[in-house]
């Protein structure tokens, strides 16, 4: 079986329109995120997580009556299939550094008295002092910076050139903020696990990129005297079946993970299905092309060829 | 099995024996070794982490993280400045000694923060006495000593002296904590120093599903207890030998350090204390007289003297275990009567006995903790995720096997062979590591997967390539493989890159799923690569083959 028999697509002539689409994508993301705010999970944002499995459907009505004895802000939704009897109640505040879990405590405790026909069988909690949880933000954005950073440097230093480090690096920062915009629009958290998430599809992103640059090094060097933008668009055609196999198997298990992976792991399969999408694609019609217009820059600045020599 | 075949080492080395045996008469001469080698390191694996997951007895060889077992993990902020002062106030009190003893009037001598203390007012004609002393007791590279103004000293801490000092009460309160969690009986705890500036204390406690009794444990001030000691022996068995292995009514064991390094020793003790912690004013290390070496001196308030004095006059030539949570620190032999004061000799160094005064003196812990994070996953949240995880992983991976078999056929096979051996070196490796298989791991080995797969497609499309383009079946696999190489360890390396800085986010979920990324990245080379590229060889060397399913 075989999809693509030596396809041969015009991928360049059709990157305007698409990074229409891109910048479309990231200012609604960008626009969200600051109206709206991003949703920190409880690592981040500091506060208390309880997960309280019932022996029965809990109601959240009485469950919200049970909390709001104890304790205010608190925000109460249902967790996990319905089946499962879970509800999530998470608190802005813990119980203080002598004790950081009385108010949880207390807020099971409530539970036991005002809710009594419902017991509760298990209970989870995280809690979340605010010193770690400032200290785990501020790693959080350092960690990604510097992972983005090496991966840049390493490209640069595999392929000879910063124009192929920058042009897969500009890719990368496409694809997160595409899939960060996409998380805080469909409402998920960001939480530790999708953090591990992001920085691994950077990872992935790059791995897509370099398939591609590899082959163009491999065809740069047979075809010296053919343009740069042509060697590049049969370049991405010669691996395009590579490309969406490859990004398609890689896609069903991350799909099963989002469809079979259970509540905890929601988020971080959430951004690996849209990563993975992101970042196949932004291989292509970001990476790709940046080299193309760097190339064509230096070309008419300098009037001369000697470009490609750079690359 | 029989019990020799029980050390796996064995196990293994008489598998790999058979399998080198069997490869050198089925297999052609240039495949003979890289049979056996591939196929010995895959059968490591397997019996590296046979069995997997635990039975009711027997623990799994593959470790659990609290997310999937359920358990309690508390990340703790040790309050090194306690320690700090302590050592200051300490410091102010031999100064004050000394000064009374040589007959120097002094108008002050106090603390002035947490670091550093000031001697004020000295009498004029006894300032250079006054400095001789502090000379003798405040050196470097510990102390630093200036004088400010006219008979005014000031005694600072060195900044090596105050990270010494920090460093020490961490790893103190790691140890008390340790004692304390080991009353609880949970297997596999984990305490250890914490954090960027190394101050905070990370306990997890894997399995532990009550909560309030855990917490209570931990944070209990310490229990100490002087006891008198019966009988004591190297083992429970041979120490109730006498009472017939039964431990009497009044008495109960307790086990402490043997002479021996590693060899603990048991103690039959009276449940009824001499003295507890209670009774005990102060505490402090010092030097034994007579055979200098390190000892530790003590004083009772007046009710304890009182009872020390009686127990003690009743039992000289027997022993006194000093029991500090529900562990034996000492127990020295009673020379003589003690009364309100007494000493504490041992083999102890300096230190040992720095500590163990300092234990008695603050009911164990030398500096508060105070809790920065608390995590307690339930059990039934945690069963829902390991069930959840394996449902994923093995849909995940049954899409793939169903794909890679109809998009190429018998290669597809190889791949999935390839994919298995993957998996087992993951977990292979997972288990001698003894790494921890967190939620999120189990989404590591899920994507490893995938990137197994990818390698191999990557290989796949390049024979396919090199067969359109007219190669022999056996030029096109050359070729396929060699030329994807420097791409394979291209992506492989990115992808390290990311999950190496993945690792700094110390324990937890997400080292895990680092942990099961890198090594599934590093099995996946040597599978999807060298396994798979082997099983081509080996299948078309059997059919002389002049056309390849792919």
């Amino acid at each position: 079986m075989e999809f693509l028999k030596n396809p041969n697509y015009d991928f360049l002539g059709k990157t305007k329109i698409l990074l229409g689409v891109s910048i479309a994508l990231i200012v609604a993301g960008i626009a969200y995120i600051s109206s709206r705010g991003v949703r920190y999970g409880v690592e981040f944002s500091g506060g208390t997580q309880l997960i309280a499995t019932f022996q029965n459907r809990p109601e959240v009505d009485k469950v919200r009556a049970a909390v709001d004895k104890v304790t205010s802000g608190a925000v109460i939704q249902t967790y996990d299939e319905p089946s499962k009897n879970r509800v999530l109640i998470r608190l802005p505040h813990t119980g203080g550094e002598g004790d950081l879990s009385s108010s949880a405590d207390a807020v099971l405790k409530s539970l036991a008295t005002s809710y009594p026909e419902n017991k509760v069988v298990d209970s989870s909690t995280e809690i979340v002092g605010p010193i770690v949880g400032a200290e785990l933000r501020r790693k959080a954005i350092q960690l990604t910076v510097f992972g983005l950073l090496f991966q840049l440097l390493y490209i640069a230093f595999r392929f000879g050139g910063a124009v192929w480090g920058t042009a897969a690096t500009i890719a990368v920062f496409h694809d997160v903020l595409i899939t960060l915009g996409l998380l805080a629009i469909f409402g998920y958290e960001i939480t530790l696990n999708v953090i591990a998430a992001l920085l691994t599809l950077v990872g992935y992103s790059q791995n897509d990129t370099i398939v591609i640059f590899d082959r163009v090094r491999e065809n740069l060097k047979q075809r010296r005297k053919e343009p740069l933008a042509k060697i590049i668009n049969d370049s991405v055609n010669q691996t395009l079946s590579r490309t969406i196999i490859s990004s398609g198997t890689t896609f069903l298990t991350v799909l099963a993970l989002y469809l079979f992976g259970g509540e905890v792991l929601r988020g971080f399969a959430f951004a690996m299905v849209i990563g993975i999408i992101v970042g196949t694609y932004s291989t292509i019609y970001i990476a790709s092309p940046i080299v193309v217009w760097w190339d064509n820059f230096r070309k008419r600045r300098r009037g001369a060829p000697a470009a490609r020599a750079a690359l | 099995m029989p019990p020799a075949l029980q050390n796996p080492f064995l196990l293994w080395f008489l598998l790999s024996v058979a399998l080198a045996v069997l490869c050198y008469f089925t297999m052609r001469r240039e495949l003979r070794v890289r049979a056996t080698l591939y196929g010995s390191f895959l059968l490591a694996c397997i019996v590296a982490m046979w069995p997997p997951y635990g039975k009711d007895d027997t623990p799994g060889k593959i470790h659990l993280g609290l997310d999937l077992k359920g358990g309690i993990h508390l990340v703790l902020q040790v309050v090194t400045d306690d320690a700090l002062n302590a050592t200051v106030d300490d410091a102010v009190s031999a100064a004050r000694t000394q000064a009374t003893a040589k007959g120097i009037t002094v108008g002050a001598i106090h603390r002035l923060d947490a670091t550093s203390f000031t001697v004020e007012g000295v009498e004029p004609a006894r300032v250079k006495d006054m400095r001789d002393i502090l000379h003798d007791y405040f050196r470097s590279p510990e102390w630093d000593l200036r004088e400010p103004g006219e008979a005014r000293f000031l005694v600072k801490m060195t900044d090596s002296y105050v990270n010494q000092v920090r460093d020490r009460t961490v790893k103190e309160a790691i140890r008390t904590l340790e004692r304390r969690v080991n009353q609880l009986g949970v297997a596999e705890p984990i305490i250890a120093q914490h954090g960027a500036r190394g101050d905070q204390i990370l306990v997890q406690l894997p399995g532990v599903t009550d909560v309030e009794q855990a917490k209570r444990v931990i944070s209990t001030t310490a229990q100490l207890s002087l006891q008198m000691v019966e009988d004591s022996a190297g083992s429970r068995e041979s120490l109730l030998d006498k009472t017939q292995g039964k431990v009497p009514d009044n008495m109960e064991v307790v086990q402490g350090p043997g002479r021996e390094p590693g060899q603990p020793e048991f103690y039959l003790v009276r449940k009824e204390a001499v003295i507890t912690g209670r009774d005990l004013k102060n505490a402090r290390a010092g030097v034994d007289g007579q055979t200098n070496s390190p000892d530790v001196n003590f004083s009772l308030n007046p009710v304890g003297a009182d009872k020390f004095k009686r127990e003690t006059g009743r039992s000289v030539g027997k022993r006194l275990a000093i029991v500090l949570d529900h562990s034996v620190i000492s127990a020295p032999t009673i020379h003589s009567q003690i009364g309100a004061e007494g000493q504490i000799t041992g083999r102890f160094s300096t230190q040992e006995a720095d500590e163990l005064a300092k234990n008695l003196r603050a009911g164990a812990l030398p500096a508060t903790l105070k809790y920065l994070q608390q995590l307690t996953v339930g059990a039934s949240l945690g069963r829902d995720s390991i069930r959840q995880g394996i449902v994923a992983a093995g849909m995940g991976m049954a899409f793939l096997a169903i794909f890679m078999i109809l998009y190429y056929r018998l290669s597809g096979v190889n791949a999935i062979v390839a994919l298995a051996a993957n998996l087992l070196i993951l977990l292979g490796a997972m288990a001698y590591t003894g790494a921890t298989l967190t939620l999120p791991g189990i989404a590591g080995v899920i994507l490893t997967v995938g990137v197994g797969v990818d390698t191999n497609v990557l290989v796949f499309e390049r024979i396919r390539e090199e067969l359109r383009n007219g190669k022999t079946v056996k030029a096109a696999i050359n070729n396929g493989f060699d030329r994807v190489w420097m791409t394979i360890l291209d992506t492989h390396a990115t992808a390290l890159i990311a999950a190496a800085f993945l690792f700094q986010f110390g324990t937890g979920p997400v080292k895990g799923f680092a942990v099961t990324l890198v090594m599934g990245l590093i099995a996946n080379i040597f599978a999807s690569y060298f396994v798979s590229r082997f099983i081509f060889e080996w299948v078309l060397g059997h059919r002389k083959a002049a056309t390849l399913s792919i």
